[in-house]
């Protein structure tokens, strides 16, 4: 039956065209947004998957570098040092900073670089310096675009005058970006004398993670997270923040290709209710008439995702040159789970027609 | 063992003061190469009649057997099967699917039987050309005259090899001429392949194909007399009228 169901489709072209943009839009809502949830997700885990460290020290109750302060003195690190089975323990301290720019409000997370410890270095350096001098700071590529900070420029951070050095990329999160200058610059700038944030330490080759885990944390004056789950409670905050949001814009871009194919396949089951009338009377089954109507449905909504999923991947390419916030992440998993999504919204959208149908009366063909 | 037989039918619509009795205890048989013609008045229940044989609407009362088969006890699927299986219907407006070309009406039953895409497309084509349609296979219903599109249908109605015919008004919206050839196709082709047709027309020059002619009054079987019957059902499909 799945020709006759294309033929009706394609008879009435307008109405197939609107059913197809219903779902294409809907697809492109839903994956886009999808694809900035896991673009943006990606990004706040991505420099600190950079960063060499099997465990975040923090001050008890400290889980993320955003939420949560930790201040930790720098005698935690002879500590941590005598902790048996830790191979390396090195501070490192950084803080968010706002301030204005050419009337423009800006956000830095800025790390110390500490060339000396390795530790606090820019993830990846796309442009200028890889390591800032006295007086420098790298900032993300992102926010350089997008604040029309270019290298060379002068910029006041927490009342420090500091030349944009080079810009880095994979450090953009929304609202702020990290930025990096030298220890001594940071140190400056976070007013942190005697004390660092976080330590970063790495755990001896055969030595037990868990047993060291327990001997760091039977100081209770901190907590040890492990590097998967620091990146995951930093993620979090994209998850805590945008997922009901998002879950408001899915079930909005559902509504809508639900509502479209809905009403344009039932205007269509109205219209043919003869048609089906007389299959019924031939002897069509009102099982076959129904996946008639659900494969017109089906067939609507494959082809709108289709459409859609182009535009997406088309509008992600695109928007991420004009609107450098805009970074987005389209997965494969995403797109089946999208794709799984449009098939069910188009047999749900097929049952107020299915019922339609099955009150046709096929005695109805006798009448003129 | 006849095709139909209808035993004290009944049809009534509404209840209490309102009922109205479409159909009032009517008995007829049908046998095989049978070409009965139903006539009456408007609102005399000869469309109600054709309806209850074609399994689209039950009885109030009495009952009706297809080929032996009390209808009633079939359920909904089994008479949508049967009707596929057994029935061929011919409607006044022709009722053709807009959207399918005139090849691929013909082989809606036989695809909804089950019947092979391929063989299906063998089939409606041989039915087709039989009917003088070999040159308008691949067009929509839209393209094709009031004659052409009541062929189409009468080869839809013969796709699955049915016993019986169901036709409601088949001449009502053609022309005369066209009317008659119509029919004549319809009656020499059941004819000849020995199947039962039942014709509900007001068209009296019907009366030159059927075997009998049945006159339905008030909802009741008034009369019933020989029909003219001038067929020769073994004339060569070729011969048939364009």
């Amino acid at each position: 039956m799945l020709f006759l169901a294309i033929k009706n489709l394609v008879q009435e072209k307008t109405r197939l065209l609107i059913s197809v943009g219903g779902v294409a839009f809907s697809v492109l809502l839903i994956l886009s947004i999808q694809g900035l949830y896991q673009g943006w997700s990606n990004k706040i885990g991505e420099y600190i998957r950079t960063v060499p460290a099997d465990y975040w020290i923090t001050q008890t109750g400290a889980t993320d570098m955003f939420h949560t302060p930790s201040v930790l003195p720098l005698t935690v690190r002879d500590f941590l040092a005598g902790v048996d089975g830790v191979g390396s323990a090195k501070p490192f301290s950084g803080r968010r900073v706002a301030f204005a720019h050419n009337g423009k409000d800006i956000n830095l997370y800025v790390i110390a670089d500490d060339t000396e410890n390795n530790v606090g270095a820019p993830a990846r350096v796309v442009e200028g310096k890889s390591v800032p001098g006295k007086g420098e700071i790298i900032i993300d590529r992102v926010v350089g675009r997008s604040q029309d900070i270019r290298i060379g420029d002068t910029i006041p951070v927490a009342g420090r005058e500091l030349k944009v050095a080079g810009y880095s990329e994979g450090g953009y999160i929304l609202s702020f970006s990290f930025a990096f200058a030298t220890k001594e610059d940071a140190e400056s700038i976070l007013q942190l004398p005697g004390a660092t944030n976080f330590f970063l330490v790495t755990v001896k080759n055969g030595a037990d993670p868990a047993a060291v885990v327990s001997r760091i944390e039977a100081d209770p004056a901190v907590d040890a997270i492990s590097k998967d789950r620091f990146v995951e409670n930093n993620t979090n905050i994209v998850r805590d923040t945008f997922l009901p949001i998002i879950l408001v814009l899915l079930l909005i871009g559902i509504a809508v290709g639900m509502t479209v194919i809905g009403l344009t396949i039932f205007t269509s089951t109205i219209e043919k209710a003869r048609e089906y009338g007389v299959l019924k009377a031939i002897g069509v089954s009102n099982r076959q008439l129904y996946t008639v109507v659900i494969e017109q449905a089906v067939t609507a909504a494959v082809l709108g995702y289709v459409v859609g999923a182009a535009l997406a991947l088309a509008v992600s390419a695109a928007a991420g040159s004009y609107v450098p916030e805009f970074i987005t992440e389209i997965r494969w998993l995403d797109a089946a789970w999208i794709l799984g999504v449009t098939l069910v919204m188009a047999v749900a959208a097929s049952l107020l027609p299915v019922r339609r149908l099955s009150r046709i009366d096929p005695a109805e063909v006798f009448r003129a | 063992m006849n095709v139909v037989t209808v035993q004290d039918v009944s049809k009534t619509f509404g209840s209490g003061h309102t009922a109205v009795t479409a159909v009032d205890h009517v008995s007829l048989s049908v046998e095989a190469g049978d070409i009965v013609l139903v006539m009456g008045p408007s609102g005399s229940g000869k469309t109600t009649l054709l309806s209850m044989i074609g399994t689209l609407m039950s009885p109030t009362g009495g009952r009706i057997l297809i080929s032996g088969q009390d209808i009633s006890t079939l359920s909904p699927a089994q008479l949508s099967r049967l009707r596929l299986q057994e029935f061929g219907f011919v409607f006044q407006t022709f009722n053709l699917l807009s959207a399918l070309t005139a090849e691929e009406n013909v082989m809606m039953p036989l695809l909804t039987a089950g019947v092979p895409r391929k063989e299906a497309r063998t089939k409606a084509r041989a039915a087709l050309e039989q009917l003088q349609l070999g040159h308008r296979l691949r067009n929509l219903p839209r393209d094709l005259s009031g004659g052409e599109k009541q062929r189409v249908a009468i080869a839809r109605s013969l796709a699955n090899d049915p016993r019986l015919i169901l036709a409601d008004e088949p001449t009502a919206n053609l022309d005369a001429k066209t009317g008659q050839d119509v029919t004549l196709l319809l009656c020499g082709t059941a004819c000849r392949e020995n199947r039962a047709v039942i014709i509900v027309s007001h068209d009296q020059r019907l009366r030159t194909a059927a075997k009998r002619v049945i006159t339905i009054d008030d909802g009741r079987l008034s009369t019933e007399e020989a029909g003219e019957h001038n067929l020769h059902c073994s004339m060569h499909p070729e011969a048939a009228p364009a």
